[in-house]
């Protein structure tokens, strides 16, 4: 069964794709996340684009148009040094938030 | 940072939707190629791989839409949320939320009604074109020694300058005049101006229905045509259709009616002519001037009212130049004797509205202070009411919402408080504006025309929005400041609610501050009206008068005989003691200064007395006091060569001699003396507030016209009709304007005084009422918050008398904090009202005193409640309920 995302889990996810592979186009991000997450991530690329809003409108991102190798043009997205400082953080959160859930279902059987 | 960062990006994004909506578009094609380029690379034929891309990309415009939300602005759902939540609150409490919008009602009621009289007054444009170009032409003459606007130009004078000046557009010279209008065996007096053909297209005012009076209708022989205002058309024609095949019977003469003005087109109204006579309310008739061409070249009596409309680009200051120099040559064509004639070009609308414009500022100003203790209250009242939320708003944040939404959600409650309060407040302000013409003082121009038009109504929401967000900005920020650790630890809301009591404490002493600068300015204009009505004016109130002139159809003889007989038979009549006739009524603004000599007394050059000219029994039917000497006699017949000077006069040109016997030129023939043969008491003439000014009275044995004075035992309302009856009988044609006890005259002279003074007290009552019931608020709350306070305090053997001084010592020092600011902020205050004040200084000790003892009085009283309510608590009670 294909994993629900949860909710502000992209923001985080798309940051740390744009911090490890550097900028990239919407395109590259869906089929990054997808092959992350060997498919089992059942992402609509459609879906990724309120977060790509919501992220640039943060200031995390910049936005500029290019050209992929094979001359088509995209948008592609640049993490900016706010975006790396909000990426720590929301890493932070994820694994103490991770862990408090893990901790619990462990408690729990 | 980065929130703030995004609500930018959004708000631009607002602005910018176009080139997002593009870029949008473009991004999602450019995704789907390389989709399909990718699906390519796999071996997909080209169609296949187009179609394999849109399912991989799922749907197009959901995807668009998802974007377009994140994208603009979630908060108009969020603010839908607010409001919900907001109403139901409020509903929740109505005793708070009736006591808060009633409290801003009263502030934005008050402000939008003297706003809409700012409005009518001062803002909304004259009906006359570009009003801002019209100015009024005077010849004022420095020997003379009264105002600038007595003199309009000469005729002769007029139209040598309008043919010589290039400042102006056009020019129009204008006459007022009362015309007896007969309909139907009926006769009415109404306020007409004779105006020449340039009338008009000087004020930009073209006619409703049918032609204006045109340069070619202001001629001798063509001058039988009337333009009727919208009024007479609807009150005497009935609206009719043919309107212009009618005519109008004035003074016994007809002319053709060839044109009705629009509505509101009454110029010149009694308050537009600085020396307009007050017969004249408002114009309802147009007639031609039609000067013969020895009126044209009369440069001496002939004159007119002058009004001409700058040509674009040129100012004041120029035309006055131009004007000045004109006139100086001009000048020298005038009689040798009296030369010096100047020139004054004056701005249109300051001398319309110039004279009110102080009067209503300061009404403005003293609603806005109203508004702002209201505003201090319902500030307080939502202080209050956030400490005892603090629990809800603390579990909010507790939960995760977020300090700028806490804020949001108490602005969106103000605001809604803030809102409906505005709504109240139009309604309070339609009220006042249906009792406003009740209290018209009658020469404020267009007072009564004040409605609530958009511009008000623009002006009332931006006030109830400002009102909010000054009341909501402090209870919110005193909120968002809530220490959530502190908050969960003490599981109270104690801490938080002694900075609110200091703020609120303090907004009671700036409320009392304000309440004392209104009531020590409302003070001190009922000490200046109580010292105007208490005048003394020198006449009887209870005398009845009315001004009656004869039209064309009477001959010199008959007028005389007309009188002679009418005098006779209003004596005639049961109850009526004396009528007498008088050239010039006190208080009916008409006017006649004359040069005059004295002889053996050093007469200087532009030496005026207010000439009257009297019957013998004018001075007691007036019941004007015979200080010396003896009144005019049947006996005297009309001889020309007696005068009776008021004391004033006696005082002024008979020091320390007996102005008996003495001699002044004579009224008709400046080289001869008449003798004085009395001395009579002083009048108020012109105005109640005015001292009186040096009168000569001439016998007037052949009454032709003018004003009547009747003294009798009969209430003032059936002498009018039995006079009116006698004059119906004497002459059905004869229309006769108002009849009226002197009494009633000296009330229309006080009327703006009234006005200003009652509009004040009002507002003060009001203010001070709002301060009191903050006061009242706070102290109740403050015990409410004390109760276990005071029940520790009784515990350990405090008495009631201890616990009730408490609460009274705290609202004595709040208010006597209060009345200190507000007295030093009133010395300085009054200042702006000085001018208006009439036999009283702006320190004045007796309303300083009154003010301070009211308000402590009415202070103490508002905080006796909740001191008793906190002397009775039950210690025991009020251990247990923390």
């Amino acid at each position: 069964m294909p994993i629900q995302i949860l909710q502000g889990t992209l923001d985080l996810m798309i940051l740390r794709t744009l911090s490890t592979m550097g900028p990239q186009h919407a395109y590259g991000i869906a089929s990054r996340l997808q092959q992350v997450s060997e498919d089992a991530l059942n992402l609509n690329q459609g879906t990724i684009y309120p977060a790509l809003v919501r992220i640039e409108q943060h200031g995390w991102t910049r936005g500029s148009w290019g050209k992929t190798e094979n001359n088509r043009e995209a948008k592609y997205y640049t993490i900016t040094r706010a975006g790396l400082k909000a990426l720590n953080e929301e890493t932070e959160r994820w694994r103490q938030m991770a862990g408090v859930v893990e901790k619990l279902l462990a408690e729990e059987q | 940072m980065a929130r703030w960062r995004r609500i930018i990006a959004k708000l631009r994004g607002l602005v910018a939707n176009k080139r997002a909506e593009e870029d949008l578009a473009r991004e999602v094609a450019s995704h789907l190629t390389l989709l399909a380029d990718d699906f390519e690379r796999r071996g997909m034929p080209p169609e296949e791989a187009r179609l394999a891309a849109r399912r991989a990309y799922g749907g197009v415009e959901q995807a668009k839409q998802a974007h377009r939300d994140e994208r603009s602005l979630q908060w108009i759902e969020q603010t839908m949320q607010d409001l919900r939540y907001g109403l139901r609150t409020l509903s929740k409490s109505p005793g708070f939320t009736i006591t808060a919008v009633l409290t801003l009602a009263l502030g934005i009621g008050a402000c939008t009604a003297i706003f809409s009289l700012v409005n009518a007054v001062l803002i909304r444009s004259l009906p006359y074109g570009d009003a801002g170009r019209l100015v009024y032409l005077y010849t004022p003459n420095p020997q003379f020694n009264v105002p600038v606007e007595v003199f309009g130009p000469a005729y002769a004078d007029f139209y040598d300058l309008k043919k010589e000046s290039t400042s102006f557009q056009d020019m129009t010279a204008f006459d007022q005049s009362v015309f007896s209008l007969t309909t139907q065996g009926s006769a009415e007096r109404v306020s007409t101006a004779r105006v020449d053909g340039d009338f008009f297209s000087t004020f930009q005012a073209s006619p409703q229905l049918g032609r204006a009076i045109a340069p070619s209708d202001d001629q001798v022989g063509h001058e039988k045509v009337a333009v009727i205002s919208h009024a007479l058309w609807q009150s005497m024609f009935a609206s009719s259709a043919d309107i212009l095949h009618r005519s109008l019977l004035l003074d016994g003469k007809t002319y053709q009616i060839i044109g009705v003005m629009p509505q509101g087109f009454e110029y010149p109204h009694y308050s537009d002519l600085p020396y307009g006579s007050a017969q004249y309310k408002t114009t309802q008739i147009w007639i031609p001037l039609a000067l013969t061409p020895h009126q044209m070249d009369d440069r001496e009596n002939a004159r007119g009212n002058a009004v001409a409309r700058l040509k674009a680009g040129v100012s004041i200051a120029q035309a006055q130049a131009e004007m000045s120099t004109l006139m100086v040559r001009l000048d020298k064509l005038h009689d040798a004797r009296v030369r010096g004639w100047g020139a004054q070009v004056e701005n249109f609308v300051d001398s319309t509205v110039g004279h009110v414009r102080a009067l209503l500022w300061l009404l403005l100003g003293a609603v806005c202070i109203v508004l702002l203790i209201a505003c201090g209250n319902a500030a307080n009242l939502l202080l209050a009411r956030a400490a005892s939320r603090m629990r809800e708003l603390g579990v909010r944040v507790a939960l995760g919402a977020g300090r700028s939404r806490i804020i949001r959600q108490l602005l969106t409650e103000s605001l809604l408080i803030g809102l409906v309060a505005g709504g109240v407040g139009i309604c309070l302000a339609y009220v006042f504006l249906r009792v406003l013409p009740h209290l018209n003082p009658g020469n404020i121009p267009r007072l009564n025309e004040a409605s609530l038009d958009i511009r008000v109504l623009f002006f009332t929401v931006a006030v109830s929005v400002l009102t909010s967000v000054i009341t909501g900005i402090l209870p919110a920020s005193a909120v968002s400041r809530i220490n959530l650790t502190d908050f969960l630890a003490t599981s109270s809301s104690r801490s938080v609610a002694g900075a609110h009591t200091r703020v609120q404490s303090t907004l009671i002493v700036v409320e009392s501050a304000l309440v004392v600068v209104l009531l020590a300015g409302a003070g001190l204009f009922i000490r200046s009206y109580i010292n105007v009505v208490s005048v003394d004016t020198g006449f009887s109130q209870s005398t009845v008068a009315m001004n009656i002139e004869l039209d064309a159809r009477y001959s010199q003889p008959q007028r005389v005989e007309f009188f002679r007989n009418l005098f006779a038979r209003v004596e005639a009549l049961p109850g009526v003691q004396k009528v007498g006739g008088i050239s010039n009524l006190p208080l009916s603004n008409d006017e006649d200064l004359r040069e005059f000599e004295v002889d053996g007394y050093s007469n200087k050059k532009g030496q005026l007395a207010e000439f009257r000219r009297a019957t013998p029994q004018y001075f007691s039917a007036m019941g004007i006091p015979l200080a010396a000497g003896r009144l005019f006699t049947q006996e005297d017949k009309s001889n020309r060569s007696i005068a009776i000077v008021n004391e004033s006069f006696a005082r002024e040109y008979f020091i320390n001699r007996d102005p008996i016997g003495g001699r002044i030129s004579r009224e008709d023939d400046h080289t001869q003396w008449s003798s004085v043969v009395g001395v009579i008491g002083d009048v108020r003439d012109s105005a109640l507030e005015k001292a009186p000014e040096p009168q000569i009275y001439n016998l007037d044995g052949d009454f032709e016209g003018g004003y009547i004075a009747v003294r009798s035992t009969l209430p003032a309302k059936s002498l009018a009709a039995t006079i009116r009856s006698t004059l119906y009988s004497i002459d059905p044609n004869l229309a006769v304007g108002d009849i009226q006890t002197m009494g009633d005259l000296e009330s229309e002279a006080s009327a703006q005084r009234r006005f200003q003074t009652s509009l004040l007290s009002v507002f003060a009552g009001i203010a001070l009422f709002l301060a009191l019931v903050g006061l009242y608020g706070l102290m109740a709350y403050s015990v409410s918050r004390r109760t276990s306070e005071v029940g520790i305090r009784m515990a350990l053997g405090a008495q009631r008398t201890d616990v009730m001084l408490l609460v009274l010592k705290k609202a004595s020092l709040l208010l006597a904090l209060g009345l200190v600011s507000g007295l030093v902020a009133s010395w300085f205050a009054t200042r702006a009202i000085q001018a208006s004040l009439f036999g009283v200084g702006r320190h004045d000790p007796i309303t300083t005193l009154s003010v301070c003892a009211l308000l402590a009085v009415s202070g103490l009283i508002a905080a006796i409640i909740p001191a008793r309510r906190a002397a009775s608590i039950d210690p025991m009670q009020a251990l247990r309920t923390e």
